[in-house]
C-alpha cells in the first residue's frame, strides 16, 4: 500500500526520495531542508511531517521532534481524505517509540482500525504496538479480529500467544485457558494445524490445564506428525505419560529414546524415575529456579513395596548393562554413569550398601578417570557418603591409581582427576593440617610440570590438561594465608597463577582468580585489568560482572567504573528496548512458543537486582564526581529531576521480587558472593564457610540497600536547598523557607533511620550522644557510611527548623554541625592512624577511608558551598554592608572552623598517601619476594614457586617447545611484585587527585569566607 | 551423559562457562534472540550432568536457489568435554536438519584462519575450504569460508573450491 502508483505517504516517491538517501547517510541537516521544501508544498501531509520529526528525533532534538509527531497525529485524525497508509503509521511508531510515547503510537493506529476496519495490514500494525506496550489483553483482541477476518492459523495462534501471557505474566486466571483450548478445538476440527510450533503451543495448553490425555491423544494422531525431529516428539510423550501417572508406558518411551540415544542423561533419569514411579524429577523441573538448577537430581525415596523396587532395580540395571555392551557405545560415559545412579537409588532406598556405590565410582573412575570431566561427573554421587566413607573412597582410588600401569596419557588425566576429587572429597581439605596442605600443594606443582612438558606441542590455542592443578594449588594456598594470616602464602598463589598464565595466556579461571587476589591487596587497576582480559561484553555482564563491581563501586577508579556503568546500563537499556520488537519476530515467523519464553525472559532481566543497583549507583557516582562544585552538581541533579525518579524507584522496590542472575559458581571459594568475603574474617574452620547461599536473604538485604541507596540523590538535592535557604532566612530577616523542603527531608530522614534500624528519635539520639559516649561506634558497625551520610542529612535538615538546638545554645549554630565534623574527623585519622603501612595487608580500611572522603564528606561540603554561596552578595542585590546579625555571623564562624577542620583532616590523608608513597619501589618488591622466599626447607611459603621455578629453568627449548620457553624467558617474580605495587599505586595516586580537588575546593570556601 | 535439547532464553545466563573461552564470541541480545525467533531448530544446546551446559551450536538457513543452505554461526564446547564428539554430534544434528527437514544443497561456516584445532575438526567432518575471505574478522585476521555439500546436492558443486580469495564486501549473506 506504501507505494501504490508511485506514492509515498500520498506523496510521489520521487519528492521523498533524496529525504531518505540523506536519512540513510546520516545528513540530517540536509534531509532537514528537504523535507521544509516538502512541508511547503504538502503542508498537511501528515507524512511529511512524521518524516520531519523522524529526523529531528535523529538530530536529538527530542522536543521539536514531540510537537511536529503531534501534529502530525493531529492531521492524521482530523484529515478524513486522507489515506492511512501503514508508511506514515510505522514512521509515526518508530518516532513515538523512540521518545517513549508508545501510547501514542498505539492511539494512531486505533484510529486507523477503525476508520478501515477490514485493513489486515493496519491490523498488525496496532497487533505490533500492543506487543511493545505488553498489553495482552489488547493484543489478544486484536488477534481475534484477524482472525475473524481471514481466519488464518498464525493469527490465531497470535491470540492464544496472547491468552497464554494474560496467565504467565499478567493477571488472567487459569480459566482463560479453557478459552485458548476452545479456540484451537474449533480451528483444527476445520482446518488442522500446520506449524509445528501451533501443535507445541495446543499441547501446552493442555499440559497447563493437567489434561495429559488430550494432549497424548493429540500427539499420537495426524498432528503429530509436524513435530519432526522423532525424539522431540518421544520426550514430550514420555514427560505427559508420567504426569498422568501411567509409569509403565511412559518408562517404555524413555528407553526407547535411550536406545537411539544412550548417552541422554535426563532421557536416562525419567526413565529411572518412572521404574521407581518417582515423579520429582517432572516436577522438579517446573519449579526449580530455571537458571541456577540444582547440581543434584532430585528424588524420592520410592513408595513402592521392596518386591517391586528390586523388580524394577534389575530391570533398569539389567538395560544399563545392555547399552553397556553395544560396542558402539563403548566410550559414552552414559551407561556407565546409569549404573552409579541406580546404586545411589538403592542406597537411598537403604537397599544397597556404601561399598557397592563405591565400586561404582571407581569402575567409572578406570574407564573414564582420564578425562577433565571425571570430577563434575561424580561430584553429584559422593554427596550420598559421609565423611569417614569419603575417606575410604578417596584410599579406593589411591589404591587403584597406584596399580596404574596404563599408557602415561592416560595414567597423568587420571592424576590430575584423582587430585580434583580429592579437593571434593576432603571438602577441600579444611580439616588437614597445614603441612599435609603444603604436601598436596608440592606434589601438585609437580605434576603440573611433567604436563607442561607432555602437552609443549600443544596449540596455544587449545587448554591443557592439567591446568586445573594450579587453581587448586591457589586455593589451597589462600587457605593457608586464611590459617596462618602469612601473607607470603597470598603472594605465592598470585605469583603461581601468574607463571601459569605466562605459559598460556588464554586460562580464564586463573584470571578470575587473580581478579580477585589483587583486589584484596588493593592493586584494583590490575584486577580491573584481568577483568577486561575475560572480555565480559553482552548478557555476559549481567552473570560475571559481580566479579568487579562492588570493588570498584567503592573505589576511586571513576573513569573505569563509569564506564563499566555505562556499557552495562546501556546494554540492559537496548535490551530491554528491543526485547519487545524480537518478541514481535518470533510472532511473525511462527515461532509461537519462543513468545511466552522471551516476555518471561525480559522480565526476568528487568527485575535484575545487579540491575537495579547499577541503576541506583550510576547517579551517585556522577555525583560523586562533581561534588566539589556545587554548580556542576546542582546541573547533574537536574538532569537527575531532583532524584525524584530514583525516589519512586526506593517507593516500589519493596514490593518487587528480585532476580539474582549471577554466575556465583565461578567465584573463588572465600568469597562465594560480593557480600562476603571470609578473607576478611578469623579463620574458623570449614564449617564457618557454607558454599550454598540463600537467595531469600539476599533479597532481603539487597532490596533494603537498593531503598536506601535510592534516596541519596534527592537528600542531596534537598540539603543543597536546604542549606541556601537556611542563609536567606538569617540574611533577609522575613525571607520564607519553604516548609516543603523541610517536611520532605525530614520525612527522608525518617526513612532512613528506619532502614538503619530505627526511629528517627533514636537516630538522633545516638548522634546527639556521640561526643560523649561509646554508643555510636558500637551501633554504626558496618553501616558507617550510612550513619555518616546520614548525620550529613540531619545536620542540614537542622540548619534552621531549630528542632534540635541544644537548651543553652540559644539559637546559635546548629550543635549537629559541629558533631558532624568531629565525626567525619575521628573516621577518618582513626583510619589513617591505624593503618598499617605494611605492602601487602588487607586493603578494606582504605576503602572505607575512600568511601568517607567521597560521600558523607562530599556532601558536606556541598551543604557547605550552599550556605556560603548564600551569603556571599550576589551582583544584583547586594546586601547592605555591616548588616551582619549575630546569627549570620555564627553560622559564617561555624562555616569557617568547619572548612578549616576539612582542610586538615584531608591534609591528613594527603601526607599518610605521600608517606606510602615514598618508600622506594625496589625495596616494596624485595619486601614482597621476600614475603614468600623465605627458603626455610621445612615449610612456610614458597615451595610451590620453588618446584616450577626449579624445574622450568632445568629445561631448554627443546624440551618444553619453542614458545613456552620463550615465554618463560621474560618472566620474573619481582615483575609479578611489580605488579602489585603499581596496582596500588595507581588506586592511591587517583584517590589523592580526588582529595587534592577537594582541598582546592575548600581553598577556595575560604577565600570566598574572606569577603565576608 | 549428555542431553542435547534446544536452546532457551535462559540458557544465555548459564553459558557464561562456556563462553568465557577466548575463541567463543559473545554477541549481543538482538542477535541471540533474532536465531531463536527465527531458527530454534539450529540452536541446540548439550547439558551434562548437574545440568552443566557443555556446549552448544547456533546456526540458520538461508539463500536462494542452489545456494539455499544451512549455515554454521557458532559451535563450542566447554574444555571439560572436549574430544568426546560433542561437536560432531551438534554439528551432525543442525547437517540432519538442513538436509532432511529444509532440504537444503549445503552447509557452510566461517573459521578464523588461525584456529587450528577448528579447522581440523571441520576437516575430519568433511568440510572443505571452499575460499578465503580477506581480514574477515573485525578487518585484521582472514576467516575460511568451509563447506560440506548435502545430498540435494548431488553434483557436490556447491563445494568446488574458488580460487581467489574474496573480501568481505563480496560475501552474499552476512
Ligand atoms: C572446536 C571444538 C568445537 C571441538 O569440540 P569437540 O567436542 O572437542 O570436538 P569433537 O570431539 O566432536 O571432535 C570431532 C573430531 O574433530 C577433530 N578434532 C576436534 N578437536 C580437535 C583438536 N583440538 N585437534 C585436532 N583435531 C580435533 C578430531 O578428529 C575429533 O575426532 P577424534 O577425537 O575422534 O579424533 C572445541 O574445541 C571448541 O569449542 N573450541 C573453541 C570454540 C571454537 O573454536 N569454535 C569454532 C569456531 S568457528
Amino acid at each position: 500500500m506504501a507505494s501504490k502508483f508511485g506514492l509515498a505517504g500520498g506523496i510521489p516517491e520521487r519528492r521523498v526520495r533524496p529525504i531518505w538517501d540523506a536519512i540513510d547517510s546520516r545528513q540530517f541537516k540536509n534531509a532537514l531542508k528537504h523535507v521544509s521544501t516538502l512541508l511547503a508544498k504538502h503542508p498537511n501531509s501528515p507524512y511529511a511531517h512524521a518524516l520531519k520529526a523522524l529526523i529531528l528525533e535523529r538530530m536529538c532534538k527530542l522536543d521539536e521532534a514531540f510537537s511536529v509527531c503531534l501534529n502530525a497525529k493531529e492531521l492524521l485524525f482530523t484529515n478524513d481524505s486522507l489515506l492511512m497508509d501503514d508508511l506514515t503509521l510505522s514512521t509515526l511508531q518508530i518516532v513515538f517509540q523512540r521518545l517513549d510515547h508508545l501510547d501514542l503510537a498505539a492511539s494512531c493506529y486505533e484510529h486507523a482500525c477503525s476508520k478501515f476496519p477490514n485493513n489486515l495490514e493496519l491490523m498488525m500494525g496496532l497487533f505490533n504496538c500492543y506487543v511493545r506496550e505488553y498489553s495482552f489483553v489488547k493484543q489478544q483482541q486484536t488477534a481475534i479480529k484477524m482472525y475473524k477476518l481471514v481466519g488464518e492459523e498464525r493469527f490465531l495462534l497470535w491470540a492464544v500467544c496472547s491468552i497464554q501471557l494474560q496467565v504467565f505474566c499478567g493477571n488472567g486466571g487459569e480459566k482463560l485457558l479453557l478459552l485458548a483450548e476452545g479456540l484451537l478445538k474449533k480451528h483444527v476440527a476445520s482446518h488442522g494445524l500446520h506449524e509445528p510450533d501451533a501443535l507445541i503451543v495446543y499441547l501446552s495448553i493442555l499440559e497447563q490445564q493437567a489434561k495429559f490425555g488430550d494432549a497424548l491423544e493429540i500427539l499420537s494422531g495426524n498432528l503429530g506428525s509436524l513435530l519432526m525431529i522423532e525424539v522431540d516428539k518421544l520426550r514430550i510423550q514420555g514427560r505427559l505419560l508420567s504426569r498422568a501417572g501411567d509409569h509403565a508406558a511412559a518408562a517404555a518411551i524413555f528407553k526407547k529414546i535411550l536406545e537411539t540415544c544412550p548417552d541422554d542423561w535426563m532421557s536416562f533419569l525419567h526413565y529411572l524415575g518412572c521404574l521407581l514411579e518417582d515423579d520429582s524429577l517432572c516436577c522438579a523441573e517446573a519449579v526449580k529456579d530455571p537458571v541456577h538448577p540444582s547440581k543434584f537430581i532430585s528424588c524420592k525415596v520410592s513408595h513402592l513395596t521392596d518386591e517391586e523396587f528390586d523388580g524394577q532395580v534389575s530391570n533398569a540395571l539389567d538395560f544399563v548393562q545392555k547399552l553397556q555392551a553395544d560396542p558402539v557405545n563403548n566410550s559414552l560415559r552414559g551407561p556407565y554413569l546409569a549404573a552409579i545412579e541406580v546404586e545411589r537409588r538403592k542406597h537411598l532406598r537403604g537397599k544397597g550398601n556404601d561399598d557397592s556405590l563405591m565400586d561404582a565410582i571407581v569402575q567409572y573412575f578406570c574407564r573414564f578417570g582420564h578425562l577433565s570431566c571425571f570430577t563434575s561427573d561424580v561430584e553429584m554421587f559422593i554427596e550420598v557418603f559421609n565423611p569417614v566413607k569419603k575417606i575410604e573412597l578417596l584410599e579406593k582410588l589411591k589404591e587403584y591409581s597406584d596399580s596404574l600401569t596404563t599408557l602415561p596419557v592416560k595414567n597423568l588425566g587420571q592424576t590430575f582427576s584423582f587430585f580434583k576429587i580429592q579437593q571434593l572429597l576432603m571438602g577441600d581439605m579444611f580439616e588437614s593440617s597445614a603441612s599435609e596442605l603444603e604436601v598436596c600443594c608440592a606434589q601438585m606443582a609437580e605434576i603440573y610440570c611433567k604436563s607442561v612438558a607432555f602437552s609443549k606441542d600443544l596449540d596455544p590455542q587449545e587448554s591443557m590438561q592439567g591446568e586445573e592443578l594450579l587453581s587448586i594449588i591457589c586455593n589451597l594456598l589462600v587457605q593457608l594465608f586464611w590459617r596462618t594470616k602469612n601473607v607470603g602464602y597470598l603472594v605465592e598463589a598470585v605469583i603461581v597463577l601468574e607463571f601459569g598464565l605466562a605459559i598460556r595466556r588464554h586460562v580464564w579461571q586463573y584470571k578470575i582468580l587473580l581478579l580477585h587476589m589483587y583486589s584484596y591487596f588493593g592493586a584494583l587497576s590490575v584486577a580491573y585489568e584481568w577483568y577486561k582480559s575475560l572480555d565480559v561484553k553482552n548478557i555476559l555482564m549481567e552473570t560475571l560482572s559481580h566479579h568487579i563491581y562492588p570493588q570498584m563501586l567503592v573505589s576511586p577508579l571513576w573513569t573505569e567504573l563509569d564506564s563499566l556503568l555505562k556499557d552495562y546500563l546501556k546494554f540492559m537499556d537496548d535490551y530491554l528496548r528491543e526485547s519487545a520488537d524480537l518478541t514481535f519476530h518470533a510472532y511473525r515467523h511462527r515461532n509461537y512458543s519462543k513468545v511466552i519464553e522471551f516476555v518471561q525472559f525480559k522480565e526476568q532481566l528487568q527485575r535484575s537486582s545487579q540491575y537495579l543497583v547499577a541503576r541506583v549507583e550510576a547517579p551517585i557516582l556522577q555525583l560523586k564526581q562533581n561534588s566539589d562544585n556545587i554548580e556542576e552538581e546542582q546541573g547533574v541533579l537536574e538532569s537527575l529531576k531532583c532524584g525524584i525518579d530514583f525516589l519512586e524507584l526506593s517507593n516500589e522496590i519493596g514490593s518487587k521480587s528480585l532476580t539474582f542472575l549471577e554466575d556465583l559458581q565461578s567465584r573463588p571459594w572465600w568469597t562465594p558472593t560480593s557480600e562476603k568475603n571470609f578473607l576478611l574474617e578469623p579463620f574458623e574452620g570449614i564449617s564457618f564457610c557454607p558454599r550454598r547461599i540463600s537467595t531469600n536473604e539476599r533479597e532481603t538485604s539487597c532490596k533494603r540497600m537498593i531503598e536506601k541507596r535510592s534516596l541519596v540523590p534527592r537528600m542531596i538535592y534537598l540539603s543543597i536547598q536546604r542549606a541556601s535557604a537556611s542563609v536567606k532566612e538569617i540574611v533577609e530577616v522575613n525571607g520564607s523557607v519553604s516548609p516543603n523542603i523541610c517536611s520532605e527531608l525530614k520525612l527522608l530522614l525518617e526513612r532512613y533511620a528506619q532502614l538503619l534500624g530505627f526511629s528517627l528519635c533514636e537516630a538522633i539520639d545516638m548522634i546527639m550522644d556521640f561526643p560523649s559516649g561509646e554508643r555510636f561506634s558500637e551501633v554504626v558497625g558496618p553501616n558507617l557510611i550510612d550513619w555518616l551520610n546520614f548525620t550529613v542529612f540531619l545536620n542540614a535538615w537542622n540548619l534552621t527548623s531549630h528542632e534540635l538546638v541544644q537548651p543553652d545554645e540559644k539559637e546559635s549554630t546548629p550543635h549537629t554541625w559541629s558533631i558532624l565534623d568531629s565525626l567525619l574527623e575521628k573516621y577518618i585519622l582513626e583510619k589513617v592512624k591505624s593503618m598499617e603501612s605494611e605492602i601487602c595487608s588487607s586493603w578494606s580500611d582504605v576503602q572505607l577511608l575512600i568511601q568517607i572522603v567521597t560521600e558523607p564528606l562530599a556532601w558536606h561540603g556541598l551543604v557547605i558551598q550552599s550556605c556560603l554561596r548564600s551569603c556571599l552578595p550576589s551582583g544584583k542585590k547586594k546586601k547592605k554592608s555591616g548588616s551582619m546579625d549575630h546569627s549570620s555571623y555564627s553560622l559564617v564562624h561555624t562555616i569557617t572552623n568547619s572548612v578549616q577542620h576539612l582542610s586538615s583532616i584531608i591534609e591528613e590523608i594527603l601526607r599518610w598517601i605521600r608517606e606510602r608513597e615514598n618508600t622506594p619501589e625496589d625495596k616494596n618488591v624485595e619486601y614482597i619476594i621476600s614475603s614468600f622466599n623465605n627458603n626455610e626447607q621445612d615449610g612456610g611459603p614458597g615451595q610451590m614457586f620453588r618446584i616450577l621455578e626449579s624445574f622450568f629453568s632445568a629445561k631448554d627449548g627443546a624440551e618444553l617447545g619453542d614458545r613456552i620457553s620463550q615465554s618463560l624467558e621474560s618472566w620474573s617474580p619481582a615483575d609479578v611484585a611489580r605488579k602489585i605495587m603499581t596496582g596500588k599505586h595507581k588506586v592511591l595516586m587517583e584517590f589523592s587527585k580526588i582529595c587534592e580537588s577537594k582541598l582546592k575546593s575548600l581553598r577556595s570556601m575560604k577565600q570566598q569566607i574572606a569577603q565576608l | 551423559m549428555t542431553t542435547i535439547r534446544r536452546f532457551c532464553c535462559n540458557d544465555l545466563l548459564r553459558f557464561a562457562y562456556v563462553n568465557l573461552d577466548h575463541l567463543t564470541e559473545t554477541f549481543n541480545m538482538s542477535f541471540y534472540m533474532t536465531y531463536l525467533a527465527r531458527w530454534p531448530d539450529y540452536f541446540h544446546v548439550a547439558e551434562g550432568p548437574g545440568n552443566q551446559i557443555m556446549g552448544y551450536i547456533m546456526g540458520k538457513v538461508e539463500g536462494q536457489g542452489e545456494s539455499w543452505h544451512g549455515h554454521v554461526t557458532a559451535v563450542t564446547v566447554a574444555p571439560e568435554y572436549r574430544r568426546q564428539q560433542l561437536a560432531k554430534k551438534l554439528m551432525n544434528l543442525l547437517e540432519d536438519i538442513s538436509d532432511k527437514i529444509d532440504k537444503a544443497y549445503f552447509v557452510d561456516l566461517f573459521v578464523r584462519a588461525s584456529n587450528a584445532p577448528a579447522i581440523k575438526m571441520y576437516e575430519k567432518l568433511g568440510y572443505v575450504i571452499y575460499r578465503r575471505v580477506l581480514r574477515y574478522y573485525s578487518g585484521e585476521e582472514d576467516g575460511l569460508d568451509m563447506r560440506k555439500a548435502l545430498s540435494r546436492d548431488t553434483e557436490k558443486s556447491s563445494i568446488i573450491p574458488l580460487k581467489r580469495p574474496i573480501t568481505p564486501d563480496e560475501l552474499e549473506y552476512d
